[in-house]
Parts: structure tokens; sequence; C-alpha cells
């Protein structure tokens, strides 16, 4: 079982004093592909990937890493780019890029030519004499992300690796982790935009308040909440959207969507809208989003603001 | 080892580029010297002036008597005691080609006192050789006159304590003295680059752990690597600045100080009292006690940096350290008084303090073995201190938040 997987945890709990970060959280993830983890803020998507990189020690349960002694796999074979963007200010791009190289086993020469090709293709090219404090937030990004791949890792693990980023760069940045992808190398990556899970992810695991809620591919996933989603447009009082069945009610697609319950029966809605004398238009079971999915099995109020804009809610009517 | 070795060698030529050390390094000797340099000249001047001393001797006997004794530092030149010869020498004085002229009288003979005009009083010290110079002259004439002799010149010479050591270890008066002075120096230069590359090691770990590139840097090496490597890059860099201040040092003493001296010859005996200097085995110990005391404090204080996550709290958190650093400094005087009482040697060998008062006490006169045993145990010390502060620095240097207490300290020693 674990002998294809890149990434096994089995049972790991993490705990901060009073506090559990992660509970008990098993996850598998095989070999080649794009891996999401997925969860609002403070759910321990974090805490699990620190755990992974050996930052933190689980309370209980295993890591497991390429199949071989985790802490040299870290070393050589897994590139680690953390939520929190550190970089040594004052060195020079390039140098600093050459020492990230080294210490990951490239020869120095090696470290500085991919590094200028790196820089080249993401339009650092004449940034790189220049100290790293003079580049701006989403160029330093850019350079950390160099340093995460340099010596081309068998395994990355990116911790909210898009955010910070304007939509070009997170294009630029996609392309790349999918060319990765191409080549063989596992990707797992954490971030609460659920919509780019969505674009990137072949798997993705779903966590709230440190548990996970479900995991699996993006395909069987949205096979199993076929019946889950209905897109309604109507006109007049919404009130008869409100059930036992429905687990949230969200606007989309010029109308709304609503979230069924583990189980729930669409068409009980339907009967109730009828007869509240709304006129309806549309009613239709759609495939769900990650955020749907995710938000049936896990409430509402445990995916918090993950990945939707503000007015994509709809507070007033639903309450 | 190839990693502590990028590691060093990132943190080296960083440091080494870096404008402030640039700076540090060579504008401070130039600073010394550029100051001695001026007030050399400026003195060199001055002492000019100072030197040429007219005599206007009114007795006949004394010129050649105090002239002699004023032979070195002084030019005499005779003044005949006429009155065209006193007004010019008097114009001179006031146009200030001599500082002033000397007079002596039937009064110098009687009582040794003689009458300086000048536009302002002589330099002490220029005073007390001209009061020793005349005294002495007046007291020659007098026993002369008296019927005594030769058999007085030694006397007259000015005596001397001699010092005879009654222990076989002790060294050559000439040797303590300068020995006592470069134990001073050695002390305050061993307390200043340990506090200097000690800090520095502190800030550069707390650097790393508050712009969090140490959770990247980690991923790829092991604590004890990142430790190590910079704690030896600083440290290289220490000896690098240590090497161009010795330099300095030496280019000002071969080259510098015969200029010196040819500006001002009084300070020609401090040519004299280099030779006491024990230079090739005080530098070897001087470089061993730097390094191992580098080391012993610099694990110390990457351990502290370790523990906290501001700089803020960094400040709070060394002052033990530091305070193991400055104690000595308490003590210095009274281990150059007497270097071989038992408190001095016992406080230069507790391991925390030796790198700065055991090198003193060995200038001073202390014995070799001592020096040697000391090193021993600062190095044994070290090992252990760096195996502490190493699993404190595991722990730490990835946590943030709260500053441990002292029991999770221990925690984190023993789980680490």
């Amino acid at each position: 079982m674990t002998s294809d997987a890149a990434i096994h945890l089995e049972g790991v709990t993490k705990r901060f004093g009073e506090h559990t970060a992660v509970h008990d959280l098993h996850m598998h993830i095989p070999r080649g592909c794009i891996y999401g983890l997925l969860g609002p803020n403070g759910s321990g998507k974090t805490t699990t990937l620190r755990m992974i990189m050996g930052i933190l020690h689980p309370d209980e349960g295993t890591v497991s890493l390429l199949g071989g002694d985790p802490d040299e796999v870290r070393r050589r074979r897994v590139g680690y780019l953390p939520e929190e963007r550190g970089v040594y200010r004052k060195m020079k791009v390039l140098e600093q890029l050459e020492f990230l190289g080294e210490i990951r086993g490239l020869e120095r020469k090696d470290a500085a030519r991919r590094a200028g090709e790196w820089l080249d293709r993401l339009g650092l090219g004449d940034w790189k004499a220049k100290k790293v404090e003079d580049l701006s937030k989403g160029m330093q990004q850019k350079v950390q992300f160099i340093a995460t791949v340099i010596h081309e890792p068998d395994l990355l693990i990116l911790d909210e690796p898009f955010s910070g980023l304007d939509p070009i760069n997170q294009d630029v940045l996609e392309d790349i982790v999918r060319e990765f992808h191409r080549h063989g190398t596992t990707i797992l990556f954490s971030t609460h935009l659920m919509a780019q899970a969505e674009q990137l992810c072949e798997r993705v695991c779903l966590i709230s308040k440190a548990e996970k809620v479900l995991d699996g591919t993006l395909k069987d996933l949205k096979a199993r909440d076929r019946e889950g989603v209905v897109a309604v447009t109507f006109d007049g009082p919404a009130r008869w959207l409100e059930g036992p069945e429905v687990a949230a009610i969200e606007r989309a697609d010029g109308g709304v969507h609503v979230l069924l319950q583990e189980g729930g029966d669409h068409q009980a809605i339907l009967r109730r809208g009828v007869a509240s004398g709304a006129v309806i238009t549309r009613f239709e079971l759609v495939e769900p989003s990650l955020h749907e999915i995710f938000v049936r099995h896990a409430g509402e109020e445990a995916v918090g603001d993950a990945g939707l804009p503000q007015d994509y809610r709809m507070e007033e009517e639903v309450s | 080892m190839r990693s502590v070795y990028v590691v060093l060698r990132r943190e080296y030529l960083y440091r080494v580029r870096n404008r402030w050390f640039i700076i540090g390094t060579f504008a401070l000797p130039a600073f010394f010297v550029g100051f001695i340099a001026i007030t050399a000249i400026a003195e060199g001047r001055r002492a000019n002036r100072d030197r040429e001393i007219p005599i206007v001797d009114q007795t006949n006997v004394l010129y050649d008597l105090v002239a002699g004794r004023l032979d070195s530092g002084f030019e005499p030149e005779r003044v005949a005691a006429t009155a065209e010869a006193l007004e010019e020498v008097a114009g001179r004085a006031r146009e200030g080609s001599i500082s002033g002229y000397l007079v002596l009288d039937d009064e110098t003979l009687a009582s040794g006192r003689a009458t300086f005009h000048g536009k302002t009083a002589p330099r002490a010290l220029s005073r007390i050789r001209m009061q020793q110079a005349v005294v002495r002259s007046a007291l020659e004439v007098r026993l002369r006159a008296a019927g005594s002799g030769a058999e007085v010149e030694d006397l007259l010479s000015g005596g001397a304590i001699d010092f005879e050591t009654v222990s076989d270890e002790a060294p050559e008066e000439g040797a303590r003295e300068a020995g006592v002075a470069a134990g001073f120096a050695a002390a305050m230069i061993l307390y200043f680059v340990i506090l200097l590359y000690g800090a520095m090691v502190m800030r550069s770990v707390l650097e790393e752990k508050t712009s969090r590139v140490v959770e990247v840097v980690l991923s790829s090496l092991r604590p004890w690597e990142l430790m190590l490597g910079k704690i030896l890059g600083v440290g290289a860099v220490g000896l690098t600045q240590i090497a161009i201040w010795a330099l300095t040092a030496a280019l000002g003493l071969t080259v510098g100080l015969p200029f010196l001296i040819a500006f001002r010859p009084e300070l020609a005996n401090v040519r004299e009292l280099l030779q006491y200097l024990p230079a090739v085995g005080g530098l070897v110990l001087f470089l061993a006690f730097f390094i191992l005391g580098y080391l012993l404090f610099s694990s110390l204080y990457a351990a502290v940096a370790a523990m906290c996550s501001t700089m803020e709290e960094a400040q709070q958190t060394q002052l033990p350290v530091t305070m193991l650093v400055v104690l000595p400094i308490f003590f210095i005087s009274s281990i150059m008084e007497d270097p071989n009482s038992t408190l001095s040697t016992v406080l230069s060998l507790v391991p925390f303090f030796s790198p700065i008062l055991m090198l003193p006490r060995y200038l001073g006169g202390a014995p070799l073995w001592q020096a040697g045993l000391s090193l021993v145990l600062i190095a044994v010390t070290t090992v252990g201190v760096a195996w502490v502060a190493g699993r404190i620095y595991r722990v730490g240097i990835l946590m943030q938040g709260k500053r441990p207490t002292l029991p999770e300290l221990w925690r984190w020693v023993k789980e680490a």
C-alpha cells in the first residue's frame, strides 16, 4: 500500500497545548499526482505540511516519504515552499539561489546556471545582481519558487503557492506546476482557493477544524455528489428554498445553487416552491463545484470564507 | 561536511562584503594611525620648539653640568650673561621660536632654584627634568667645593631601586611592566572581539529565524550543520578582521614607530618595552583564547537567538551570557596587580573567564602550563556547552511564539 505512495500519513495528530491542530489524519498521495490539501484558514493545512517536512513532530501517527528515510528524502528530493515566505533580504538574487541550490546538493556552477535560466524564464533576468529586498513581494515570491524547484525534486510541497500573486503570475506558476507534473514530479499543495484547486488537482483532501472531511480523486468526488446541487432561477420570495434537506444556498449562475444535505430530496424543495407560488424558470441538477462539495460535507461555517468572494454568499435571504 | 562549508562560505562572504565590515576593519586602524600621526606631528612641532633651551648662566660654573644632564630631549644653548644677549633671547621667547629660557644665578647654587622665562609655564615633564638637572648640578658644585670628588658621582646620577626576584618564575622587571600593559590590552581586545562576534552570531541566527528563511534552509540541512557553519563563518570573519588589525599594528610598530620616534625622541623607550612583548607565543595564545572563547560564547549566543522571536526578546535573554563575558573585566586589575595569587589563579581557570583572564595573567608572569590547562578546560566546556546549545537551537529555531521558561528549556535539551 505504501510502496507506491509519495506521501503516506497514518493517524497523524498534532496538539498545541489544549488545542488540537490536526486530528487522526490519514492521507495517501500516490506518486506522480497533483494533490490539493484544501481547507479554510486555521483548519490545519500548514501544520500538516510542516509535519510532512519534519519541522513539527506529530504527537501521534507516522509520516513516510517516497518510501525512504524521511530525513534523507526531505533534504535531497523534496522542494518545500513554506507559507511564510522567508528570504535572505540582503543577499543578491543570484547568490541566494546559488546558496539554496548548493545546500540541496547541486554544484555551485550548476546551481548558478539553473538559477539564471529560471530567472530569465520568470522575467527576472535583469534582477540577478539586485538585492532581494529591492524586489517587489511578487518577485520575491518567484525567487522563492525558483529556490524550491532548482534541484528538480521528486516531490514538491507548496504551502499556499498562489497567494499574493497577480492572475498573470498565478497562471505562469500553474503552468510550471503542470510541467513538473508531466515530468513525473509529485506535487502536494495547500490552498484555501477551491477554484484554483479545481483547475489543477487530480486528487484533493478537504480538511476542516483539524479533521479530514473527505478525500479522493476530483472525478470520484464529483460523481458521488452528482445529485447534491440544484441550480435554481426564480422570481418571488425565497423562503421556500429553506428546509431540512438543504445544507446551504449560494448565489451562482444568475440564480442560486441549493446545496443538499447528504441524501436530501430535491423534489421536496421543488414541491415547496410550486406551492409557494414562486415562478420557477430553472430547476436543474448540476455538477457540483469543489467548494459546493466541501460545503455539503463540512457545513457552511466550517468552510468559512474559503475562496469565495463576499458577495457570492446569500446572507440576507437565507437567514 | 560540505553543507557546513557551504553555510560557512555564504556567511563569510556575505559579512566580509558588507559595507560595515569594510568600514570597521579599515577605518578603525586608519583612524588610530591617523590620530597618532597627527598628534605626533603636532607634538613634534611643539617638541622641537620645546627642546631648544637657551641657558643664561650667571654663576659661570653650572652650565656644563646642567647641559650635560639635559642631554636627551633637550638642546641646551649657552647664552652669555650680557644685557644684549639676554634681550635677544627674551625676544625669541616672546615671538615664540623658543618656548622659553632658563636663568641660573647664585640663588640656584644656594637653594637649587632657577627661573624659566617663557610665555607659558613649561610642561610638567620638562619642568621636572630641568629641575633634576639643575639641583644635581648645584649639589655637585657644592660637594666639590667642600672637597668631595668623583666618589659622589654615582649618587648624583640619581640612584635607583633595583629589583631582584626571589621566585624562579617571575620575569625580569621590564618584561613585567610590558606584560602588565600588554595584558590589559589583550584582555580588552579579547573582551571586545568575543562580545562583538558572539553578538554577530546571535543577530545572524535571529535574522534567519524571524525572516523564516530558516524553514527553507532546514528543509535541506541538519540544524547542527547550519549552526556550526554559521559559527565558523562568523568566526572566520573575526579572524580576518583580527588579522588585518594585527597586520596594521605590526606595520605601525615597524614603520610607524620609528617615524613617531623621529618626532618625539622621548618615546624612544617605548621601543625598549617592545622587546619584552612575548611576540610569537603571545600571539599564538591570543588566537587560541580567541578561537576557543568565541566558540564557547557564540554557541551560547546561537542558542539564545534560537529561543527568541524578536530582537528585543533576544536583547533581554542574552544578558546572562553577556554577564559571563563582562564579569572578568571587573577582576582584571586585581589580577594584573598580583597574577599569581590564589584568587587570580582560580578565577583565570574558570572556563567562562579564562578566555579573557588567562592571557593577561600569562603575560604578567603566570606559568605556561596554567594557560595550557585553561585551554583544555575551555575546550572541554565548549564541547559540553555546544551540545546543550545545539539541542536548544534545534528545537527553538523552528519554534515561533513565546520564549521558553527554564523548565521548558530543560525539556528541549532532554528531548531534542
